[in-house]
Order: structure tokens, then sequence, then C-alpha cells
């Protein structure tokens, strides 16, 4: 392909590159959430039972 | 606004903002599904033009000069008009890409150090050597060996199935053109 001959240079600076944005990053750029490790269940509290009180004599 | 003269050539030196718009061809290639698309230049050997990244001239006599120069026939090749770009070898894609950085301008196009495409197009490359660009949509994509898409009418997929270019997979060329569209981040070239 034929162009033909030079006629002069330009030196362009445009003030906005005419390029897309990158294309966005798919994979998770945070660390991922740290795993939820439910807490052991509390040991049942035990009521005591209510005393009974001596019969009146 | 004139700069400065080139010394070597008596070449005018002028400073611009805006990026010159021209036309170019690429060939195209890409999996079997149409995944992977990439413009590569008609000249074998060259580099790809990968998405959303500058194509940046680089010349095989880079020890001695930077591309593109005024010496040399090197740099990224756009030309004035379309009709020029017929006389390419095997174009697939046909586009306006947006030229900047040092450019060399000629009597029928433009060499340039940066460069990227603007708007995109599938053409069928037999329709666009006999005739006119407008007349050259493509209605499928074949597939073949070394990942080669070659958008094509019906017509002249008949022809090349008939002298032996029998393509491992037919695509539509809509999907592709879209899907070649998104890659790159551009519009549709109307014509």
């Amino acid at each position: 392909m034929d162009i033909g001959l030079p006629k002069r240079v330009i030196e362009i600076e445009p003030a906005s590159l005419p390029v897309p944005e990158p294309a966005p990053i798919l994979e998770p750029s945070i660390d991922p959430l740290p795993e939820v490790v439910p807490e052991s269940e509390p040991e049942p509290v035990r009521i005591p039972e209510p005393t009974r009180e001596p019969a009146p004599r | 606004m004139k700069a400065a003269v080139s010394v070597v050539h008596g070449l005018p030196v002028e400073v611009e903002v805006e990026p010159i718009l021209a036309w170019r061809s690429w060939t195209l290639t890409g999996r079997r599904d149409g995944a992977g698309l990439l413009l590569r230049p008609v000249t074998a050997g060259s580099r790809a033009w990968r998405p959303r990244e500058i194509a940046q001239a680089t010349c095989r006599l880079a020890w001695s000069h930077e591309a593109p120069n005024a010496d040399c026939s090197c740099g990224l090749h756009a030309t004035r008009e379309v009709d020029l770009l017929r006389r390419t070898r095997c174009p697939a894609v046909l586009g306006r890409v947006a030229l900047w950085g040092r450019v060399i301008e000629h009597e029928h196009g433009y060499r340039a150090k940066f460069a990227y495409p603007q708007r995109l197009r599938l053409i069928c490359q037999f329709c666009f050597w006999q005739g006119s660009a407008a007349a050259s949509k493509p209605d499928v994509v074949s597939w073949y060996a070394r990942d080669l898409l070659v958008p094509m009418c019906v017509h002249h997929l008949g022809v090349a199935e008939a002298n032996g270019m029998r393509p491992r997979r037919i695509l539509p060329a809509g999907l592709v053109d879209l899907r070649l569209r998104e890659t790159y981040a551009v519009d549709a070239l109307a014509i």
C-alpha cells in the first residue's frame, strides 16, 4: 500500500488519550472476608430449684 | 501551530492537540467459539493490536532510530481515504483509528507512533476488493486453521467452499461483530 511522499511531521499530544479504560478486574481486589466461626454454645445455666420453706410448726 | 523544520528532510514540524482520525484495515484471529478476538496488521510478522491497549510503533532498526522515522517506512500506517485500503491483503476488519504522538503525514495517509481504533466493522474482503466498503457486509465468519477468522457474505462463502476453502466452523457475523466491538470497547463503523 503506497501512501505517497511525506509532507509534514506532526507532534500530537492529546489532552486525553482516545483509549478506553482497562477492563474491570474480575478477581476480588480486597482480601476475602474471614470465615465466620460460630461461637461455642454457652453451657446451660442451671437454675436452682426454689428451696421449699419449712412449714410452720 | 508551526514549531520547527525537520533538519533532515526539510519537512515542516507542527504541534497539535487533537488526534488524527484515519482509515485502517486488519486481519482477525480468534477461537472457534468467537472468543479471544485479536486485530492483527495485514503485514505478516507485525505485532497484534491488543484490546484496551495503546498500539505503539516499533522498528526493526530500533537501534538506529525511533518509529516513525522519515527515512524509513516504519510506524503504524493509516490512510486518508478508505478506497486505498482495497489494495491491502486479506482485510477482515475495517475501522477508523486515532493517531497521535509523532505522526508523519504523507500524500495519501499517515505513519504514527501511537494509535487505537475508534470504530470497527467486519467486511467481506472479496466484496471489498470488488466494490465499495458499503457493499461489503458479511453474513458469516469462517474459522480456519491457526485461528484465522474470515468474514464473508453467503455468496463468497459458496465460492470459497467450491474452491477448496471449506471452513472448519462457521459463526454468525453479527455475533462476532458485536463481540469485537465489546472487546475493543469501540463503536460500530457506519459507512
